[in-house]
């Protein structure tokens, strides 16, 4: 595009514009780049809500494609461009503006990092749960944009329950302020939670105001071993409905627990054939209770072995090795797929007999690990070797995966939204009515189409 | 052989883009811009040297030159990409042994097979020093290098319990020697004997972060045959940085049927830190109290053992009244990268200012680290501070000089 690098230095300086190949090939994917890699036209890494707003009225006017970043750790190919354009990468807008005790809130900028975020709450005796495991390099934006989530999904909801306000550039340049601080808002349409998840493709956010929990005390580790994968699956909802939520509730295979011994000191041993990994957090005394309760229920159910883990060092192993699963599951696998079908959590046995139908009548691996407690249990296809054949047979594997947690009332994303990799889908879930109205939606936020043109639907101008 | 980019394909297909190395990345810290941290450096890597489908431009020269090599992504990455490989075989490849021009080739080369500046290059040295040529953060040589002041074995007064080679690297040859004296004086009053081997030179490692593999294997016939010779029980060095060359990546540069490679994969296994080596066979010689606050900066070559973290705390925690002030990140780096700082001034300096601020807020005057670049790049903005090896602290709760 010509002129544009010149263009952009002078709205908002040269260095914060990139135009060089290398940088535009730095910026072409996320973390589902074996989907997707297109490269953007420029770079752009504005500072302020001002320089975002003349960059967006700047690509307006001519009507460029703008896409928002922020740490392109997305699972989504969400921040992937589809035909070049401008990306705003959002991560030097990092300041904490404000951790409000008495109200319980925080206002941030969008490109202010989870892990960061979290750990200065906590200073304040402050809690922000939603827990996306990238959470040492994500930042809030991308986290409200795509309303991602994490082990703390089960307890404490993801994102989106925690958003009460938000700053958006809207396409045109103008700027919006959405919902406010106030814990309870019931004025007009929910412009806070539409764009909320709308993944970049209705305006930039640039500020979000977030409600904050007081940190619960104490926290204990629990380790349950199980002799098959439909042991462990109707357990989390036996747990479950007895009464004790526990802050994380994670299912994990044998084969993620021998690539997690890595990391777990000492390590566990692997002869059962699923895992249950869990934190109950509350009181001291609440917590010893609950710890007390899924021993005695888990053994009633005939699991291998359940240990309580005391040593909060030894405990945080356990979660430090969960948050490098996915990376290190690249040491055994050429390639993987992650899915993000959720399904309600008392039909998560039948979806995981389903999965393994699947998986034996097509003979690919489909590996099955994540927040068991809420349903979202991350279907994952490996790769031994990459073929067209092995790739036809995850294509439609990913299709009757797909289909099998629809029909148990089930959704495509729980917690990576839709981007361009689960776009195919999304009609399947949500049914021609509801797109229509979804792009009726889009057009009158964004007339010109210009954000983050060829996601969540499919499109026909799509590269 | 290592430095082959075609050998490192297999492992650049581990990286999943997790984009976890953006946390720790002193590099990408600086301006967050994505092209410069390790995912990005890898894919460009792969797309302009390996598949050829960008060019190559000054701007990838740029990416790829610059690296600290620090090895924090390494660290990081949970799928284990040695990046720090794939970037030196990237200059390599880049460079043909002459990313530095033939005058600064020469005077390197010299520096490290000499294990310091001797004869004339001494001389001019020590003169371009007074005369203020030198950047401010290159110490002076010291007046007798440590190779002139100590040789041969040092018995302890006792018998023995041990006996070690001592591999003393250039940096503290020539501008430490305190330190390296120090090493010697704590391990013999621990009942250890130390063994200070001739004709040893340079581990190699300044010359493999150019990708100059010739020089580095030139070093490597010269150090393996002396140090295989030796009867000793481990291979000490205060370095962490000639730790890391010698245990994990001298093997890997010599040609995979070459026979010292073997020879050269023992001796790794024998290398072992100073104050981890003492950590892990424990002091015999209880220290006196030593009344002073230190807080610790963990040099970024601490990855090719576990232990190397924690040891010099849990060593120094047996000096009575001394006490540890942690900063707030140990491991963040301070910008040096061996003689990075001299190509990459501002972005180093603006590293480095975080680093100090850490250590600012300590309020402590003690600052211990074992890497000579770190200590050196640290001391010159930190006048009033002491910045030394945790070793030589340690000497002075002996009552040693420290």
């Amino acid at each position: 595009m010509k002129g544009l690098a010149k263009d952009l230095g002078r709205l908002v300086s040269k260095e914060k514009v990139r135009t060089d190949a290398e940088d535009r090939h730095a910026y072409a994917s996320d973390a589902t780049h074996y989907f997707a890699w297109n490269m953007p036209d420029a770079v752009v890494l504005p500072e302020t809500p001002e320089e975002v707003s003349k960059v967006v009225k700047y690509a307006f006017d001519r009507n460029i494609p703008l896409i928002p970043r922020g740490a392109g750790s997305g699972l989504s190919a969400g921040c992937t461009p589809v035909r070049g354009g401008i990306v705003l990468d959002m991560k030097r807008m990092r300041r904490i503006i404000e951790i409000n005790r008495g109200n319980m809130t925080a206002h941030v900028e969008s490109g202010v990092i989870l892990g960061h975020f979290q750990k200065t709450v906590e200073k304040k005796k402050l809690f922000y749960p939603p827990d996306p495991q990238s959470q040492e390099v994500c930042t809030l934006g991308g986290n409200v944009a795509t309303r991602a989530g994490g082990p703390y999904g089960v307890k404490y909801g993801t994102t989106g329950n925690y958003v009460l306000g938000l700053e958006v550039v809207l396409p045109d340049g103008s700027v919006i302020h959405t919902g406010g601080t106030c814990v309870k808002q019931s004025a007009g349409y929910d412009l806070t939670h539409l764009l909320t998840g709308s993944e970049g493709t209705l305006g930039v956010i640039t500020k979000i105001n977030l409600r904050l929990l007081p940190l619960p005390p104490a926290h204990r580790t629990a380790v349950v071993v199980c002799e098959s994968v439909d042991q462990a699956a109707s357990m989390v909802s036996e747990i479950i409905a007895s009464g004790v939520v526990p802050a994380r509730l994670e299912f994990l295979s044998q084969g993620a627990i021998l690539l997690m011994n890595n990391y777990i000191s000492p390590p566990l041993i692997t002869d059962g054939q699923a895992y249950l990994l869990m934190d109950l957090d509350g009181s001291a005394v609440q917590v010893e209770k609950d710890a007390g309760h899924v021993k005695e229920l888990c053994s009633k159910m005939n699991a291998m072995d359940i240990r309580v883990i005391e040593d909060e060092n030894e405990a945080e192993t356990y979660w430090e090795a969960r948050k490098n699963l996915y990376p290190l599951i690249m040491n055994v696998f050429k390639k993987v797929i992650t899915e993000d079908i959720t399904v309600p959590r008392d039909r998560l046995p039948d979806f995981v007999r389903s999965v393994q139908n699947i998986s034996s009548t097509l003979g690919i691996f489909i590996g099955l690990g994540g927040h068991a407690g809420d349903g979202n249990i991350h279907p994952l296809i490996g790769f031994p070797q990459v073929t067209e054949e092995l790739e036809k047979k995850a294509a439609s594997a990913i299709e009757q995966i797909v289909k099998a947690g629809l029909e148990l009332g089930g959704t495509i994303s729980g917690e990576h939204g839709i981007g361009l990799h689960k776009a195919a889908f999304l009609v399947w879930e949500k049914g021609e009515t509801q797109i229509e109205l979804m792009k009726r939606i889009k057009k009158a936020f964004d007339p010109k189409g210009i954000m983050n043109p060829g996601k969540i639907w499919e499109h026909s101008e799509r590269a | 052989m290592m430095l082959d980019l075609k050998k490192y394909e297999e492992l650049m297909a581990k990286c999943s883009h997790c984009e976890f190395c953006q946390a720790t990345c002193p590099v990408f810290l600086e301006d967050l811009l994505e092209t410069h941290v390790a995912r990005a450096r890898l894919e460009l890597i792969r797309a302009s040297l390996v598949e050829g489908s960008l060019p190559v431009t000054k701007r990838l020269r740029d990416v790829i030159s610059r690296c600290l090599l620090c090895t924090n992504c390494v660290q990081t990455c949970p799928a284990g990409v040695p990046i720090d490989e794939i970037v030196v075989a990237a200059r390599h490849r880049l460079y043909e042994e002459k990313r530095l021009d033939a005058p600064r080739r020469y005077l390197v080369n010299k520096f490290m097979s000499r294990r310091g500046f001797s004869g004339f290059i001494g001389m001019a040295e020590a003169l371009a020093q007074r005369m203020g040529l030198t950047p401010r953060e290159l110490p002076a040589q010291a007046s007798k290098r440590f190779e002139s002041l100590c040789r041969g074995v040092i018995s302890p007064k006792e018998k023995a319990r041990a006996r070690v080679a001592y591999y003393v690297g250039c940096a503290t040859n020539a501008f430490y020697p305190d330190t390296a004296m120090n090493v010697v004086r704590v391990l013999t009053r621990n009942g250890i004997e130390v063994v200070i081997p001739d004709g040893l030179v340079c581990c190699g490692l300044p010359a493999l972060v150019e990708g100059d593999l010739a020089t580095v294997q030139k070093m490597v016939r010269v150090n393996i045959p002396i140090l295989a010779s030796q009867e000793v029980d481990a291979i000490i060095t205060d370095c962490t940085s000639c730790g890391m060359m010698l245990r994990t990546k001298v093997a890997k540069a010599l040609p995979e049927n070459d026979p010292l490679r073997l020879q050269a994969e023992l001796i790794g296994t024998k290398v072992w830190e100073v104050t981890d080596y003492l950590n892990n066979v424990g002091l015999s010689s209880e220290p006196l109290g030593l009344p002073e606050k230190y807080t610790y900066h963990v040099p970024c070559h601490r990855g090719w053992t576990p232990t190397i973290n924690d040891a010099p705390r849990n060593l120094l925690a047996a000096v009575p009244q001394a006490e540890l002030v942690e900063m707030e990140y140990p491991e963040r780096c301070c910008g040096a990268g061996g003689t990075f700082y001299m190509n990459f001034r501002e972005l180093s300096e603006n590293i480095r200012s975080h680093k100090l601020e850490d250590i600012g807020r300590t309020g402590v005057k003690t600052v211990l680290t074992q890497c000579p670049a770190c200590r050196s790049y640290l001391s010159a903005p930190l006048a009033d501070h002491t910045v030394m090896h945790p070793i030589s602290f340690l000497a002075g709760a002996y009552g040693f000089e420290p």
